[in-house]
């Protein structure tokens, strides 16, 4: 009898090898991902990046954080090197947003590091609290099934997390300036996820 | 620059279009049905309907030395139509899917179309003539997802796929007793049925719009949802493509493309205008749009008097209405397609797109 009665909660789809639910998702990843790192790894580039920070090279700073993005890292590496963005992000004034962004966009990878850079920024906004967005991401939080949470997840413009938002967006605005609305359909299609 | 003429046909998209050889019929998908446009003057007239579908039409492409045309829909028919003298008649595909049909392309040599399909398999249809109907081989592995777009290689064999699944690949359609055998090239000496001459990614994924091989048919172009174009040159059969360029642009995607040159490619989509990209294997880079900016959209933009001014104040809180778009097309382009060409250099080229205009653009 009780299997019987779990015939109802049985999610046929994963039964399926043709579902979409059982689609490789890794045969969208390109072959020139970085190798896998760890968030030891990253917390090491996090110290470099404050260095060069500290001595006044933002422009630097902002362009080794992108480039050793961990794509191929585990989720403790990401969070650091979220972390790490999010920071360098916040130590620049808004001032000088304009230049750093026109010195990180030139040379050779640029435009990577354009995608990369709105990558971070979306996931900066997606990850909720004060701080430098270290916390867990959001989808642990929902109480219920249903994905939404009215309570959470919400910045109310309180303390750090509001803060760090008007960062965001601030960042946000400049870099659809320079590198167009392509780099936010690129966010949406690159499963290299940061 | 380019210049542009305008027929607007109707107020509804525009799934995809076709022109006769002559340029005198223009065969459009509009919802379950094909309307066919004659040239009258210098304007398009609506003559006659292809009823058959049940479903949205998706694609529709005109024979252009027979003057078959072939549509296909998401009701998983394809039927090829052909002129009589009582009009229009249709055969029944046998394509043997179980999703929708999403595109469908003529071979060069016409004894073939594929139509690709959401049940990951692209079907090549050929006419069976001891049982006289219209048969289909399955093209199956390695797709993993929707075919969303097709385009053949000149020597009839070749086929290129986008998909879903963010590749665009390169399949072998040899049907024994259809086709010469090819002439080996940079794709593969030997091509079987559904032999894989390439299959690619980019590195920002994106589902592939659109696809196309250069006139010579020695690279191919596709472009996908992460607002890039592609380009690829193979080396040798197995091998690694000698060259395959990024250019990701800070657009929104395009959908579609086509060669104007070997070195020269007009792409079209969510940005309402074509673009051109120029380059070769070295590189290549966004020139800009085609259009030139001082046109329709603009001198439709009337003289604002004062009356006028404080009446949009009134009724809609903004001294002018903003509503056009300063490009030809209003909405997202579908489907750019060659018009004419010499010599595999394209003089005009033909867009259609969601506005439910269909643009002939001189360049």
């Amino acid at each position: 009898m009780s299997t019987a009665q779990n015939y109802r909660t049985i999610n046929i789809d994963t039964l399926d090898p043709d579902s979409p639910q059982n689609f490789p998702l890794p045969t969208l990843l390109p072959s020139t991902l970085p190798p896998p790192s760890t968030s030891s790894a990253a917390a090491n580039t996090a110290t470099q990046v404050r260095q060069l920070l500290r001595s006044g090279d933002a422009t630097g700073a902002l362009r080794v954080v992108l480039d050793t993005a961990p794509l191929g890292g585990d989720e403790g590496a990401k969070q650091v090197h979220l972390a790490t963005v999010v920071d360098v992000l916040q130590g620049i004034r808004q001032g000088e947003m304009g230049r750093v962004l026109e010195g990180v966009l030139v040379g050779e990878g640029g435009g990577e590091r354009g995608d990369c850079l709105m990558k971070y920024l979306y996931k900066g906004m997606a990850s909720t609290g004060p701080g430098s967005g270290s916390q867990s991401p959001r989808k642990g939080i929902s109480p219920q099934s249903t994905g939404f949470s009215q309570v959470q997840g919400r910045n109310l413009g309180e303390g750090g997390g509001g803060q760090q938002m008007s960062v965001l967006l601030n960042w946000h605005e400049k870099l659809v300036e320079l590198a167009g609305t392509g780099s936010i359909v690129r966010v949406m299609t690159d499963r290299r996820t940061v | 620059m380019a210049t542009a003429e305008v027929h607007h046909l109707f107020h509804n998209p525009i799934a995809d279009h076709s022109f006769s050889s002559d340029k005198k019929t223009l065969a459009v998908a509009r919802d379950n049905n094909v309307e066919l446009y004659q040239k009258a003057g210098s304007k398009f007239s609506l003559t006659d309907e292809l009823k058959g579908h049940e479903k949205t039409v998706t694609s529709v492409d005109i024979a252009p030395n027979s003057g078959r045309i072939v549509t296909c829909s998401q009701d998983r028919n394809a039927y090829v139509w052909e002129q009589t003298p009582e009009g229009w008649k249709p055969t029944l595909v046998l394509l043997r899917i179980n999703r929708a049909a999403t595109f469908v392309r003529w071979s060069p040599s016409e004894q073939k179309f594929a139509v690709g399909s959401g049940a990951r398999v692209i079907a090549v249809c050929y006419f069976e003539e001891e049982n006289d109907w219209w048969i289909s081989k399955h093209l199956k592995k390695p797709i993993r997802s929707t075919i969303t777009t097709l385009a053949w290689h000149p020597n009839s064999v070749l086929l290129a796929a986008g998909s879903t699944d963010s590749h665009a690949r390169v399949f072998s359609s040899f049907i024994k007793g259809i086709d010469a055998r090819p002439e080996p090239s940079a794709w593969g000496e030997r091509l079987p049925f559904n032999t894989i001459c390439g299959e690619f990614l980019n590195d920002s994924a994106g589902w592939i719009h659109g696809a196309c091989f250069s006139p010579s048919g020695d690279a191919l172009a596709f472009t996908g949802h992460d607002s890039s174009v592609t380009v690829v040159y193979p080396s040798a059969p197995e091998q690694p493509p000698r060259a395959m360029l990024n250019i990701s642009t800070r657009l929104l995607p395009f959908n579609s493309l086509i060669w104007s040159g070997e070195n020269e490619i007009i792409a079209a989509g969510h940005d309402c205008e074509p673009y051109r990209l120029r380059g070769d294997e070295s590189g290549w880079q966004l020139e800009g749009s085609i259009e030139s900016k001082a046109g329709p959209g603009a001198d439709s933009i009337r003289e604002e008097s004062a009356l006028n001014m404080f009446r949009q104040m009134d009724l809609k809180g903004q001294s002018q209405a903003d509503t056009q778009l300063k490009t030809v097309h209003q909405n997202t382009i579908s489907t750019i397609r060659v018009y004419e060409d010499a010599n595999g250099v394209v003089n005009k080229l033909s867009t259609s797109g969601v506005d439910g205009r269909v643009v002939i653009w001189t360049i």
